[in-house]
């Protein structure tokens, strides 16, 4: 497949509010993203950025414009469709983590895998040489109750790369994080994506994260303000 | 407590319905269950008072007999006592109208120029209208009889209409002379009661010279149990004197096993209701943590808050309480019916016919739904109340600690067992309720080990797919509110389960000793045998004709009644002659448990001895040779016990003597039924239709040998019909159980399914995964049923059934009932999870928060 992996056109997303006001959060969104690069969204709290990150992921839909998930267009697919098109190209990481705490950490990244179906053997195949490659095979088997926030963040990377997603989205990856472990997941996130050649999408608050990317994009009130290469 | 504050908290209440509906419906259900089996306790109990009050009014004392009836020239001698005042006999007989099949009538018959007044009006029907007695008539016309009002519509009969009766093997043509309202004396008389002259009754009935009992009223101002003591020194032992109070005893000793059986049944259904309580309250309090720490903030006590939170759950279980007790009147109507039929099958007391639901038990209903609904709330109340402010206000949820103490709640689970077994066998065995306690403590004990197995079993299952096995570990980890679904279920299932292995290995076991017993071909009684349970006779000439029909190799002649042991025990006993073939046969052929069968015939046959039953030997503590002492007309004869055997027939014990030693204790008597055995190569059917043909005329019921041990089966089946609508109230609560578990984990998981529709699971996925956490649930709660289940039918085979009815019971295993059950049980979990599952697939992905999850 050739052409962005994610792509932006003219979109709007406003939430209903009493009577019949409605609130903005995106106006005119436009941009996109190819595979193999990243791509950094930065803004102040409120200014959309999450809104934007579950667009992207199929999991809201704009109220105007178009988006592109590597050329399938979300807007009005069924939600088990954009469900589907999520699972096969589209890996979150999150502020949180949302590991699952009464699984190892080998089960939790395993867990795309199995809603997809896969081999058992082929997904912890591939679960155990993620962990490896984040410095916590020996530890597969631990509960995730048991890491670090930096470990526990490392996880929620090798769920997200799981079955190889040419997007990946990650919503304030190092926000829950202290400065050493930031630097060292957003490392990762950027090797890894890199490596598997998918296409990075990342909001962060931090100049220097963000600066770690190919662009840059800034969001206030709602539009893209400006954008730097 | 500020109202402002409790309305705030019952809002939650009105928006949470599903929830607030489980809670309520729960309660009802557990309030209904005991509602329902206390008021058919009750009804039994008012309509032998009832029948009481009808027939003997007011009067103080009454003398029966020891057997069916008395002589009746013991009546000088009562009322030769200084104190009595007034004393009038009554004749009684069941009849059974002819063309109603199984429509029985109660007659009485009374000395119309007794001291006593019946509310009688006269109908209409060729006798003046008006309220007016026409003793005249009662006297002269044949078979006047007085019916209810009630009764005679339901026959569609008026005054002077004639009816046929059947009493024993006699058809009688009675005349409606008048319509009685006995229940405007006594509210709870029968409406089959009728009235009839004493000396027409005797008569028509073949009770000459006798009667069934003397009432008495003795001089105000003195005592009657006084009076009592007196007139049972000069009548002797072969009379007995009661008050209407001891005579109410005597029925409520009766009825004692049955009623405690349903009660201890009724009350496992407000364990279970409980259970869920505790769930819904935990659940509510969990998401309104937030609003408790801003309480507490803002000054609200600990005890302030506990006591809103009670206040709360009260108020849940009142409303609980007020369904409950409509719907528990409404079951035990439905039931009325069969534990009527019970009552006069085997109890041989009054049908119920009217129920009323007393003061007493609607506050007995108040306190079980209450008391339930508090009791289920208190923990997680207090568990509120004790935490600090910060700890309610902060973002995170409130830690789940039920893993963590697994291990200690299951440690006190093996405490409990062992304590309450080192009480059983170092004594606790006497009392006869200890069957009971621990049956008890094994519905306790259960759901203390429920956290460590489910913990320990499913919490170690590996995933491997987004399937039933991560929706198992999901329920692992979980504990504080799984559990109490698994516990609640396994609860119900061990009942179910238990009681399901009782009656399969009772029925087993008296489908063998029938097969052992009934070996006859045709069994011929009179046809209100039924009701008087053969203490009226057949005619001589119908026993002769019976006797030396064609066909018939060999007839077994029995003569049964009801008397009492020297310590009160009521027993029946049965005497039986052998006629026709010489074979050598058992005056008996009751299996022996303790005895040896050639000297059991030889000494019944020569000597005042008697075998008796397994549970009149359990009860009494009677063993081989030692002394039986049964009372009769002439006094206490005694009798030695030559054997022991099975018998299954009547749960107060039966007694096997000849009828030479009967009639030696009773006096000469017909024959109630006759056992008939065909000749080699002769068909049973043939000659049942010649005998029908030669019996013409004559009110005689034969039954073929299948279908009276088809009848055997129906009244056992009949007795436990009741049971099956407790077994379904657990069973529903247990699965409004699993509904609500569902449900709550749904809402305090709501992060982990919006994660799993983030990395990509389909609503309709999740919402199989819902239905997996069902079945898991109900897997989960059979398992440890089906094993609490077995202890409990050993405990209910072996302790219980020994302590109170004295059988013997082999195990059986009821294998297709218990597969149906299963699937019943899972269906209901699985059905109980649809709804919940379908609110847990619309979880948005966008419901990600930072709770819940790491």
């Amino acid at each position: 497949m050739t052409g962005p992996i994610l792509q932006f056109e003219a979109v709007d997303r406003a939430f209903p509010l009493a009577g019949d006001r409605r609130r903005h959060v995106l106006r005119g969104v436009d941009f996109s993203l190819d595979r193999g690069t990243s791509l950094a969204m930065v803004g102040r709290s409120g200014s959309g950025k999450s809104t934007l990150l579950h667009l992207a992921a199929g999991i809201d839909q704009p109220t105007a414009g178009t988006v592109l998930l590597d050329g399938v267009r979300l807007n009005d697919l069924p939600d088990t469709e954009r469900s589907l098109l999520r699972r096969d190209r589209v890996g979150l990481v999150f502020q949180f983590f949302h590991l699952l705490p009464h699984l190892s950490m080998l089960e939790n990244v395993c867990l795309p895998g199995w809603v997809a179906g896969d081999s058992a053997t082929a997904t912890r195949a591939r679960a155990r040489e993620l962990l490896d490659r984040v410095d916590l095979a020996d530890r597969a088997d631990d509960l995730a109750g048991k890491l670090s926030g930096g470990e526990m963040q490392r996880v929620a990377l090798c769920r997200a790369l799981l079955r190889r997603p040419p997007l990946l989205l990650a919503d304030e990856p190092t926000g829950n994080l202290d400065e050493k472990a930031g630097r060292q997941v957003m490392d990762l996130l950027l090797r890894l994506s890199s490596d598997e050649g998918a296409g990075l999408l990342y909001v962060t608050h931090s100049r220097e994260q963000a600066a770690l990317a190919d662009r840059v994009l800034r969001l206030r009130d709602g539009r893209l303000e400006s954008a730097q290469s | 407590m500020n109202p402002r504050l409790l309305r705030a908290a019952l809002a939650h209440w009105r928006q949470a319905r599903t929830l607030t509906l489980l809670t309520v419906f729960g309660v009802a259900l557990g309030v209904a269950s005991v509602v329902c089996i206390q008021t058919l306790n009750q009804g039994a109990l008012a309509a032998f008072g009832g029948g009481m009050k009808a027939v003997s009014g007011d009067a103080d004392l009454t003398v029966l007999g020891h057997g069916p009836d008395l002589d009746e020239n013991l009546y000088p001698t009562v009322l030769a006592h200084p104190d009595v005042t007034a004393a009038w006999p009554l004749v009684r007989a069941w009849g059974r109208l002819a063309g109603h099949e199984d429509a029985y009538i109660e007659i009485v018959g009374v000395d119309v120029f007794a001291p006593v007044r019946f509310p009688v009006r006269l109908g209409d029907a060729g006798h003046a209208t008006g309220d007016v007695t026409r003793f005249a008539d009662l006297l002269h016309v044949p078979g006047w009889v007085a019916l209810t009002p009630a009764y005679a519509e339901e026959l569609g009969l008026a005054a002077g209409d004639t009816f046929t009766v059947a009493v024993a093997d006699r058809l009688v043509t009675l005349e409606v002379g008048a319509l009685v309202d006995f229940q405007r004396a006594a509210p709870l008389a029968s409406r089959k009661l009728a009235l009839m002259d004493i000396s027409q009754a005797q008569h028509l009935f073949g009770h000459r010279g006798r009667v069934q009992q003397f009432d008495v009223q003795v001089r105000p101002g003195v005592a009657p149990e006084a009076v009592a003591a007196g007139l049972q020194e000069r009548l002797g032992p072969g009379a007995q004197v009661l008050t209407p109070a001891q005579r109410e005893q005597n029925a409520a000793g009766l009825l004692a096993a049955f009623r405690l059986n349903l009660t201890a049944l009724s009350l496992i259904s407000v364990l279970v209701g409980v259970f869920l309580i505790f769930s819904a309250v935990h659940a509510s309090l969990v998401r309104r943590r937030r609003e408790f720490g801003l309480l507490r903030s803002l000054g609200a006590s600990r005890r302030q808050v506990l006591g809103l939170i009670l206040l709360e759950t009260a108020v849940l279980g009142l409303a609980g309480t007020a369904l409950g007790l409509p719907l528990g009147y409404a079951a035990a109507l439905l039931n009325m019916e069969t534990v009527s039929a019970t009552l006069t099958s085997i109890y041989l007391l009054s049908e119920i016919e009217q129920m009323h639901l007393p003061p007493l038990l609607v506050a007995v209903a108040v306190v079980v739904g209450l008391g339930g609904a508090l009791l289920g709330a208190l923990l997680p109340a207090l568990d509120i109340a004790r935490r600090d402010p910060v700890v309610l206000l902060g973002a995170a949820g409130l830690p789940e600690r039920l893993s963590r103490l697994a291990p200690r709640l299951a440690l006190v689970g093996v405490g409990v067992a062992a304590a309450v077994m080192v009480w059983y066998l170092g004594g606790g065995r006497a009392y006869k309720v200890s069957g009971f306690v621990l049956a008890f403590f094994l519905m306790v004990v259960l759901p203390l080990w429920t956290p460590l197995l489910l913990r320990e079993t499913v919490g170690r299952i590996p995933p491997g797919g987004f399937g039933w096995r991560l929706g198992l570990r999901g329920l692992a980890s979980r504990l504080q509110s799984t559990s109490f679904a698994v516990a609640a279920l396994a609860v119900t299932v061990s009942m179910l389960v238990g009681i399901t292995l009782l009656i399969g290995s009772f029925r087993a076991t008296l489908d063998t000793w029938i097969g052992q017993t009934l070996v006859a071909d045709i069994y011929v009684t009179g046809a209100s045998w039924q009701r008087d349970l053969g203490q009226t006779w057949l005619a001589d000439d119908t026993v002769d004709l019976l006797v030396e029909f064609d066909g018939v190799a060999a007839a077994d002649l029995q003569r049964r009644l009801e008397t009492r042991t020297d310590q009160g025990r009521r027993v029946r006993v049965v005497a039986f002659e052998r006629r026709g073939d010489a074979q050598r046969r058992k005056i008996s052929r009751v299996p022996l448990l303790a005895g040896d069968a050639e000297t059991v015939e030889r000494r019944l046959l020569a000597e005042s001895v008697a075998l008796i039953s397994e549970p009149l030997a359990r009860q009494a503590g009677l063993d081989v040779g030692d002394t039986l002492r049964l009372r009769g007309p002439h006094g206490t004869t005694p009798l030695a016990v030559v054997g022991i055997g099975y018998d299954y027939a009547s749960e107060n014990g039966v007694v096997f003597v000849s009828r030479a030693t009967l009639e030696g204790m009773f006096g000469p008597g017909g024959v109630a039924a006759v056992a008939l055995t065909m000749a080699p190569g002769r068909d049973p059917g043939a000659v049942m239709d010649a005998l029908r043909v030669a019996l013409d005329g004559r009110a005689v019921e034969l039954r073929s040998n299948q279908r009276l041990r088809a009848e055997v089966m129906d009244i056992f089946d009949q007795t436990f019909a009741v049971t099956r609508i407790l077994q379904a109230m657990a069973l529903v609560i247990a699965v409004c159980g699993v509904s609500l578990t569902l449900l709550i984990m749904g809402r305090e998981r709501a992060t982990e399914l919006a994660l799993y529709r983030c990395i990509g699971a389909t609503r309709g996925q999740l919402f199989r995964l819902g239905l997996s956490e069902g079945a898991g649930l109900g897997v989960l709660g059979l398992a440890l049923g089906l094993a609490g289940g077995a202890v409990l039918a050993m405990i209910l085979i072996l302790l219980i059934n020994r302590d109170w009815f004295g059988w013997t019971i082999r195990f059986a295993l009821p294998t297709a009932d218990l597969v149906w059950q299963g699937v019943w049980i899972l269906g209901g979990a699985v059905a109980a999870a649809v709804y919940p599952a379908l609110r847990a697939s619309r979880t948005p992905a966008t419901e990600l928060t930072r709770e819940d999850l790491l």
